[in-house]
């Protein structure tokens, strides 16, 4: 497969040194007693809270959540205003649906399934739209302009190529590598296994990798 | 432990912290290892730039309106099925009883509507007292307007000298015999507008033809 958008050699982008660093294993949780509890307990007064309908408890989770909530739509969606519509939506579905959490997951990790939900209905609604009023656009739109980060060439290399990926990819690579997830709450997001979790987030960092590396002729030309 | 190139793949998919390090020290003296776990991880840190994790100071007051008016509306939704809880504080065999009320008095309703006769068309056009009252004033004083108009054509009717004034006296014969039934009938329902206008339209006949009874006098 050809690479997208901006190809930049490997030891260019991300300096070895910091590339060391960032290597994360999913390995079983081994949490301090204390803090496990602590985030345990946080969790199921933010679930009652919200049950009780105290605003002061969906004001906690957007503290705690709503930023990464954000992210994760926007990086679904591909537009910042989408994502805040996402989130919004996502805290109505919370409050209509709070009675019917039956504590199977985490409430967080519940949160997050619906905000995943919201946005796959928010994508098929606008695909549906795109095919009343069909246009010369792409299929998925490209993302919209956001802060600048350390490498923004890396970055629009990135989302161009993650654009390439299937939904359910792109879904656990945003989750597991930008969000921080665990396979296990992927897992209970997506409704999959976490081998299958696993397996997905494999074949996503292999083709990005594939989309990303520059073409082997020019390494091999550049080496000579 | 002790890794080799062809264990570099399921490492990368599901590998334990043991097994990583073990592939790290492994890639040290493998360039091939040591290109494919650069790479890998440099995804990894790749993935931090899509990370935007800003506060966004507007979004919550908006969130919490939209919660707030969602709260009142399903609070609104809630009063009406408290109201409706009310059935369940009467006891078991009160609410069998008047369900069976309830079901009694549907079932007779329906049967009703089902088997009603069919209502005349004619009556379904009924007027309202003071309507009727104005009719019949009209009606009376456009009769004796009528009477007057009959009164000059009597002398010419009563012994006609043509074949045509024998024929207008026949036709008018006819005419006030249907306005005199006509007359009963809606005596009889007085508020039915259909009949009136049958009255009406028999009274300009009347009117029309006597007024060609005198005309022809002249």
């Amino acid at each position: 497969m050809g690479s997208v958008g901006l190809t930049l050699a490997w030891g260019n982008r991300i300096s070895p040194v910091a590339a060391q660093g960032v290597r994360r294993v999913d390995a079983p949780e081994i949490e301090e007693p204390n803090r496990a509890t602590d985030t345990v307990r946080e969790d199921a007064a933010l679930a009652a809270g919200c049950l009780a309908g105290d605003m002061c408890a969906y004001e906690r989770l957007y503290q705690l959540q709503g930023a990464r909530m954000k992210n994760l739509a926007r990086n679904l969606l591909g537009s910042p205003t989408d994502a805040e519509d996402a989130v919004q939506e996502t805290f109505l579905k919370i409050q209509r649906g709070i009675k019917g959490f039956r504590g199977q997951s985490s409430f967080v990790t519940w949160t997050f399934r619906i905000l995943v939900n919201t946005c796959h209905d928010m994508r098929r609604s606008r695909m549906r739209r795109k095919e009343q009023a069909p246009d010369n656009s792409e299929a998925a739109p490209p993302p919209e302009p956001r802060a600048p980060g350390a490498h923004p060439c890396l970055r629009m290399a990135l989302e161009r190529a993650l654009i390439t990926l299937t939904p359910q990819q792109r879904e656990v690579f945003l989750m597991y590598e930008v969000e921080g997830f665990h396979h296990a709450e992927i897992a209970a997001l997506l409704e999959i296994s976490e081998t299958a979790s696993k397996n997905t987030l494999f074949q996503a960092k292999k083709n990005l990798r594939s989309m990303l590396e520059p073409p082997r002729s020019a390494e091999a030309g550049g080496a000579r | 432990m002790n890794v080799t190139c062809a264990d570099r793949e399921r490492i990368l998919r599901d590998g334990t912290p043991e097994e990583w390090e073990a592939l790290e020290r492994h890639a040290v003296g493998c360039s091939e290892c040591s290109v494919e776990l650069r790479a890998w991880t440099s995804l990894s840190r790749a993935a931090e730039e899509l990370r935007d994790y800003r506060e966004d100071p507007a979004l919550w007051p908006k969130i919490e309106n939209s919660l707030r008016q969602s709260e009142q509306g399903q609070g609104e939704g809630r009063r009406f099925w408290e109201k409706l809880s009310v059935w369940r504080g009467i006891p078991v065999g009160w609410q069998t009883a008047l369900a069976g009320v309830l079901v009694v008095v549907l079932g007779v309703s329906g049967i009703y509507v089902v088997t009603r006769p069919p209502r005349e068309p004619s009556q379904t056009k009924l007027l309202k007292n003071s309507a009727l009252a104005q009719v019949e004033r009209t009606e009376r004083e456009y009769m004796k307007a009528i009477d007057k108009l009959a009164a000059d054509a009597r002398p010419q009717l009563d012994s006609p000298t043509s074949p045509l004034m024998a024929s207008y006296r026949e036709k008018l014969v006819v005419l006030d015999s249907a306005i005199q039934e006509m007359r009963e009938e809606a005596g009889r329902n007085p508020s039915n507008a259909h009949l009136r206008y049958e009255l009406l339209a028999m009274y300009q006949e009347k009117q029309e033809t006597l007024r060609e009874v005198l005309e022809t006098k002249q």
